[in-house]
């Protein structure tokens, strides 16, 4: 190997070396995040939301008041249950892929002052979990009794149902059975687990952080109807529905945004995520470019400026594979050197990124992938001038400067 | 050790063909000290260039220390550079990214010897050219006449069956010259083949023998008046 005498030569150009070095480094910060936050989008996109998404229909209403709220849950709940191929119905603050109606911080430790943590409060009456078909994992359900109105934006409850992972992450280890959760001047205990109950918006880093309170469908809670219907009946149902609640219920406006079948409404919610994760990679496509343009300016210009050392080492002995050997050392140990710089530099951009838009840290095995890249990159963009510079015959040698 | 027969080298363009060499026939034996002349344009660096593998032949023959040469590929021909033949070039053609020591390694590398082997030759090679002590310098921060001799260093760490030197104090002035001439014919005096090109005829008449080139053809002195009439300025020694 050439390493020692190619690291010599390169001691020689330091600046040209420094800056396609931190060229690297810069693509490897970006790339390696950029592509943490593509993957989390993607892989956020085939989230699982714990309920079944192909049997429910959202109706979700805009501008209701108190004073109409009151009897108006119910009314409309008997009437859509009337509609055909309709298997229940419930009454519900916020559907999945909704607008989020119960976003608020809460304590878990009655002596700590300061609401840390911020999740989403599903409200729903006694037909939400079996409308969504939820699945429990330990504990129990809600008891009739424990159905409370709506006093401000929660019910006056005692008891609440979580998602299990969000649990697990909540009280790591222990059982969260009996468990407090303190939101405003309302204490909560933790009855039953779910297997998963996606939030409304679900984003990369949380998708389940929510909990289900039991409520009454009236004031404060008749926004939000959840049908159950038969399989492969959405799309008729939701029809049926509209047309129902513009002919009976001229007071009430539809929230066409957040009504539709749920797999309508979740494809709905991800195009904006695909179309993010598609800018991203285009971003990222661009930043190798660019990287990759940078490299073969840099190997071509020395391939330039070295031919006649290129023919000085061909009459001495060196094959066109040496030549084309050294090239790539060469270009392998710069974007080397990037990769390394541009790991610190990954990580402090992760650090930022996390302050500002509460994101995990980067998960270090994104770090090789990303250094696998740029040296593939750098392999590919050199390949073309190393070429060049093998091809350069050993009688330059004899050509004085 | 080296034999070229009947050998030609034609420069091709659509409209004219260049004759180099032409009928170019020379035997140099081993361990002699063979002068090339001839004017400028006559053809004595291509001859040089072909001598060395640098550049292919049009036709003729060329035996290398017995291997005809022509049916070679690069590779092959790149291992003969490497092993057998030592370069010596007017502009020294040392890399200036490199110090001494690795300037000296460069062919040693390439035929893949080991570091300590490297090391060895390395200074060995430095001490006989009396720049040991400038191993760790640049091209750059060195004379002419040591660069060339670092040059010299190269050219004999890989311990070459022939040596080529172009025009080798060409860049140097009148004492650097002498010092490295006196060095070339100290290497010839411990038995290395010497193949020197020089249109210098003092320097010419150091060597064992010359080998007039004119018009890519091998001629007798005897033959070109441009000869007599610097032997009448008096600017040949015979």
């Amino acid at each position: 190997m050439q390493i020692a005498p190619i690291l010599a030569a390169l001691k020689k150009h330091r600046m040209a070396t420094f800056l396609i070095a931190m060229e690297i480094a810069l693509a490897c910060a970006v790339l390696c995040n950029a592509l943490y936050l593509v993957v989390e989008r993607v892989r956020l996109s085939h989230v699982e939301t714990g309920v079944d998404d192909d049997r429910l229909v959202a109706i979700s209403l805009a501008g209701v008041d108190d004073a109409q709220a009151v009897d108006l849950g119910p009314r409309l709940r008997q009437k859509l249950s009337s509609i055909p191929n309709v298997e229940s119905v419930a009454v519900a603050n916020a559907t999945p892929f909704g607008p989020q109606a119960g976003e608020a911080g809460f304590r878990i430790d009655p002596n700590d002052p300061v609401y840390r943590i911020q999740a989403h409060f599903y409200l729903g009456d006694a037909g939400f979990a079996k409308t969504l078909g939820l699945r429990l994992v330990s504990g129990r359900w809600f008891t009739a009794d424990e159905y409370a109105p709506v006093d401000g934006f929660l019910p006056k409850a005692s008891s609440l149902l979580v998602d299990a992972d969000y649990a697990s992450k909540l009280w790591p280890g222990q059982n969260p059975l009996g468990k407090p959760v303190l939101v405003t001047n309302l204490t909560f205990r933790v009855v039953g687990v779910v297997a998963r109950m996606v939030r409304p918006n679900p984003s990369p880093f949380a998708a389940t952080n929510s909990f289900i309170t039991p409520a009454l469908a009236g004031k404060g809670m008749a926004s939000v109807y959840l049908l159950r219907v038969a399989p492969e009946k959405a799309q008729d149902v939701f029809a049926r529905a509209t047309a129902m609640i513009t002919r009976d219920e001229p007071s009430v406006i539809l929230d066409a945004t957040a009504s539709g079948p749920l797999t309508q409404l979740r494809d709905a919610y991800f195009a904006n995520t695909r179309s993010m994760a598609i800018m991203m990679v285009g971003v990222i496509a661009a930043l190798l470019l660019v990287s990759a343009l940078g490299i073969v300016g840099l190997a071509s210009f020395w391939v330039q400026q070295r031919r006649q050392q290129i023919g000085i080492r061909r009459a001495i002995g060196a094959t066109r594979r040496d030549i084309l050997h050294y090239f790539q050392i060469e270009n392998f140990l710069i974007v080397g050197g990037g990769i390394v710089v541009g790991m610190v530099l990954a990580y402090v951009l992760s650090a930022v990124l996390m302050k500002l838009y509460e994101l995990p840290l980067l998960p270090a095995y994104y770090l090789p992938y990303g250094a696998l890249i740029l040296w593939l990159l750098g392999q590919l963009a050199v390949l073309g001038p190393a070429r060049r510079a093998a091809a350069v015959p050993p009688v330059v040698a004899t050509r004085n400067a | 050790m080296l034999k070229m027969t009947h050998l030609s080298k034609v420069y091709r363009t659509e409209v004219v063909e260049t004759y180099a060499l032409r009928d170019f026939n020379i035997d140099v034996n081993e361990g002699e000290f063979v002068a090339v002349t001839g004017p400028s344009g006559s053809g004595k660096t291509t001859f040089l260039t072909i001598a060395g593998l640098l550049e292919t032949f049009t036709g003729g023959t060329y035996h290398l220390d017995g291997v005809e040469v022509s049916k070679l590929d690069d590779n092959a021909r790149s291992r003969i550079r490497n092993e057998k033949i030592g370069f010596i070039f007017q502009a020294f053609n040392l890399i200036p990214d490199l110090n001494v020591f690795d300037n000296v390694e460069v062919p040693l590398r390439y035929r893949g010897m080991k570091a300590a082997e490297r090391k060895q030759r390395i200074m060995e090679s430095l001490e006989r050219v009396g720049l040991a002590s400038r191993a760790k310098h640049y091209p750059a921060e060195l004379s002419g006449g040591q660069q060339q001799r670092v040059a010299i260093a190269r050219a004999l760490a890989g311990s070459p069956r022939l040596l080529l030197a172009d025009e080798p104090t060409g860049n140097l002035d009148t004492q650097m010259a002498r010092g490295v001439m006196e060095l070339l014919e100290e290497i010839h005096r411990e038995g290395a083949t010497i193949v020197m090109v020089t249109h210098d005829p003092e320097l010419a008449a150091r060597a064992q023998r010359n080998v007039h080139v004119i018009d890519g053809q091998v001629v007798d002195l005897a033959e070109d008046p441009r000869f007599h009439a610097q032997v009448q300025a008096g600017r040949v020694n015979i």
